[in-house]
């Protein structure tokens, strides 16, 4: 009986254009969730196609299969083990050899597959021209050329996709062979290992394990140390005779086979177009004219998130306050209608009001520039400044993130390669003033002591980043990993991709934030109904009067903006009746409070953002840290500002 | 590997090359431990196509000793210039 239900992986490097093939064959059907137990993402959707219904997983983009990144190792273990019908192996034609470098990985775990030539159009204007039936020939395996941008060849990638499953194991793919003192080696370790039992093929095993690869090296320890111990004698003799490590003669054959497929089979013309693509990179890593370029860009950014964020959160605010009292009509005042308003709808209000006005906005245009390949160049123009951090220049993107909402910011960091750059990077992120943080500052410091004061915050803020994240640097153990980054070649960003993009994205935050601002919201309210917020406020006032010289209500709006920290200054009016701090604070009040709001904790988002990416351990002891940081600051600059103002 | 190739000029690391000069990589220098192992710094750049024998193009470098932006077969790549001092090359002459 013929299968009716197909599975279809989508492996390549990063940056080829295989999320827009993602989106191209799946259209809405598609859900974005995490591989058992990582973090790794794992995107699958379904295709219906010539009565099969195919399920397509895209795995993460990789340059390669070994096992120094997670993503790579997911990805191994996902095309060996689980075994798809098929891997579509999408290539980018306009960095072919490097690309082939991971076919030839791909073809060596024997896994049924074709290719996707895809950004033809690409490889066209940088002039290079790319004989397909010649590489599949050469390869063995079918070759399909795409612009997944526009759609064309994908309908002929599936066509082939499924008639390659139809036709069984027919191809015969090239079979990737070494010089022939590494062949003999090779040779015999597969006999070694054909005699046990293992999930990935014999004769890659045996590369693998004189590539010195650790997840097989350690398991053929466990199962066979004698076949552990014969590797290391054999890689010692290739080491003698190349004089090089085994894993770089390995690596580097494998280079030369995809550079001499690569070689025969493109031509280099002149580039059809002006290279306009290259004046923008000049300009955009230029030595000089790259950074202010990148500042008035960003700065441009926040503008406009800013301002369309506060314009939108105010009107979804206000529409959705406005039913306030449709609701008390319908179901009364009582003390439950009071909590559900108060606490579950006004919570849920609360999200729904950070989420689509800032969030979204802030997604897509974060897509924009990482698609078009802008976020990389600013990544290499900031690798310098993010040293002194002892992070490299791709964490920039993160702290980025970080001005618009550290929620993001926190999950972004998982572009960094080590859990060690991660955590620190996500430290540093709950550091950054959100866009709730620049409402306070802005509104209360920046409105009634002057924009120089909120300038000179920002500056103390950016002071805290640069102290912390370097203490935070050497204190982790570990080492610091360094910048090895591609730049693609500048491209327009697919927009559907990106509006896909952004909703996971926000769906994600829903997911993340919702639940605990919700509850959060609610338990504050039952202490409000049960009275308890002035005896909370009386138990906190040694820190809030004493230490810090406010009034003893601010302890209580410091406790409701862990929801979300705007809500510090909307309270604080609240509890004072007026929305002229001027009247009811001192300038020297204005600035500890600010200073102990930007600080004091990341919002309840963010902490279940830290939770998710770290576990609870480490967002409660951020959480902890951050709070004795702030009243610390707080205090002193109260001791250091009151002789002064 | 065409190793063979390299066999003049002096082996220098690929940030004393100049804008737009163009090296052949000798070797990487993974250093003493701890300087780049844990995370396999070395694989990594080779995964990248930073193998021996590899035409590296130095395109320009960032200011304040910022990371050099390479062109290594055919794609363009941003490495940090503690790394790139590790790898080793020599300079290939213009033809």
């Amino acid at each position: 009986m013929p299968k009716t239900k197909l599975t279809i992986a989508l492996a390549g490097n990063a940056n080829v254009g295989k999320s827009v093939i993602f989106n191209q064959l799946t259209g809405l059907h598609q859900h974005i969730g995490n591989w058992p137990g990582k973090t790794v993402e794992r995107a699958e959707g379904t295709l219906h196609f010539k009565g099969y219904t195919i399920d397509i997983i895209d795995l993460p983009g990789i340059y390669s299969l070994s096992t120094y990144s997670l993503e790579e190792l997911v990805s191994r273990k996902y095309v060996a083990v689980e075994r798809p019908d098929l891997v579509i192996n999408v290539v980018d034609a306009s960095v072919l050899e490097r690309n082939l470098f991971f076919t030839l990985q791909l073809i060596e775990l024997e896994t049924p597959m074709i290719i996707a030539l895809n950004q033809m159009d690409i490889a066209k204007s940088k002039g290079i021209r790319i004989d397909t039936r010649e590489l599949e020939n050469l390869l063995g395996i079918p070759v399909m050329p795409t612009v997944a941008v526009k759609g064309i060849g994908i309908f002929e990638l599936s066509e082939k996709a499924v008639e390659m499953i139809e036709n069984g194991k027919k191809a015969k793919p090239l079979e990737v062979r070494y010089g022939e003192e590494v062949e003999l080696r090779i040779a015999k370790i597969t006999k070694m290992v054909e005699k046990i039992q293992f999930w990935y093929p014999p004769r890659y095993v045996a590369v693998k394990l004189l590539e010195g690869d650790e997840e097989i090296s350690r398991e053929i320890q466990r199962i066979d140390p004698r076949i552990a111990s014969a590797v290391e004698d054999l890689a010692a003799e290739i080491e003698q005779f190349h004089g090089h490590s085994c894993p770089t003669v390995i690596t580097s054959e494998r280079y030369e086979i995809a550079g001499r497929i690569a070689r025969q089979v493109q031509e280099l013309v002149s580039p059809t177009h002006p290279p306009l693509e290259e004046r923008i990179h000049n300009l955009t890593t230029h030595k000089i004219l790259g950074y202010p370029i990148m500042v008035a860009s960003l700065l441009l950014i926040f503008c406009f998130i800013f301002v369309f964020g506060n314009f939108t959160s105010e009107l979804l605010g206000n529409f959705f306050h406005s039913w306030e009292s449709l609701f008390t009509n319908l179901f009364g005042t009582g003390i439950t209608q009071k909590l559900i308003w108060g606490g579950v709808i006004e919570g849920l209000i609360a999200g729904i009001t950070v989420a689509l006005p800032y969030i979204a906005p802030f997604y897509i245009i974060l897509y924009i520039l990482e698609n078009s390949g802008y976020l990389s160049r600013i990544a290499f123009l900031m690798d310098n400044a993010m040293h002194k951090i002892g992070l490299h220049g791709k964490a920039f993107i993160p702290i980025m993130l970080g001005f618009g909402c550290n929620v993001p910011a926190c999950l972004g960091c998982r572009i960094m390669e080590t859990k060690r750059e991660r955590l620190l990077a996500a430290f540093v992120t709950t550091l950054v003033p959100c866009a709730a943080r620049t409402v306070i500052i802005l509104g209360l410091v920046g409105q009634f002591l002057g924009i120089q004061w909120a300038l000179a915050l920002y500056m103390v803020n950016l002071l805290v980043v640069l102290f912390l994240g370097r203490l935070a640097f050497k204190i982790l153990p570990g080492e610091p990993t360094a910048l090895i980054m591609e730049m693609h070649a500048y491209r327009a960003p697919h927009l559907k991709t990106v509006l896909k993009q952004t909703w996971f994205r926000l769906a994600e935050f829903i997911k993340i934030a919702f639940p605990l601002i919700i509850v959060g919201s609610l338990t504050l309210r039952i202490a409000e109904v049960a009275g308890l917020l002035d005896p909370i406020a009386t138990v906190l006032s040694p820190v809030t009067v004493v230490w810090l010289g406010l009034p003893a209500i601010a302890g209580i709006t410091l406790i409701f903006g862990v929801l979300r920290k705007e809500l510090t200054l909307i309270m604080l009016a609240t509890f004072l009746g007026t929305t002229n701090f001027a009247q009811v604070l001192t300038p020297v009040q204005m600035i500890v409070f600010t200073l102990v709001a930007m600080f004091y904790i990341p919002c309840i988002a963010t902490i279940a953002a830290l939770a998710k990416e770290f576990g609870w351990k480490r967002a409660l002891s951020i959480t902890i840290f951050e709070i004795v940081f702030a009243i610390s600051i707080g205090g002193i600059a109260l001791r250091i500002l009151t002789p002064l103002i | 590997m065409g190793s063979d190739a390299v066999t003049q000029g002096q082996e220098l690391p690929l940030t004393a090359l100049k804008d737009g000069e163009t090296g052949i990589v000798v070797s990487i220098n993974p250093g003493r431990e701890g300087c780049g192992r844990g995370w396999g710094f070395e694989k990594r750049l080779m995964d990248m196509g930073l193998t021996p024998g590899a035409e590296v193009v130095v395109v320009k470098s960032a200011p304040f000793h910022g990371p050099i932006e390479v062109i290594v077969r055919g794609s363009r790549l941003a490495l940090g210039r503690g790394m790139a001092e590790r790898i080793f090359v020599v300079r290939k002459k213009r033809a």
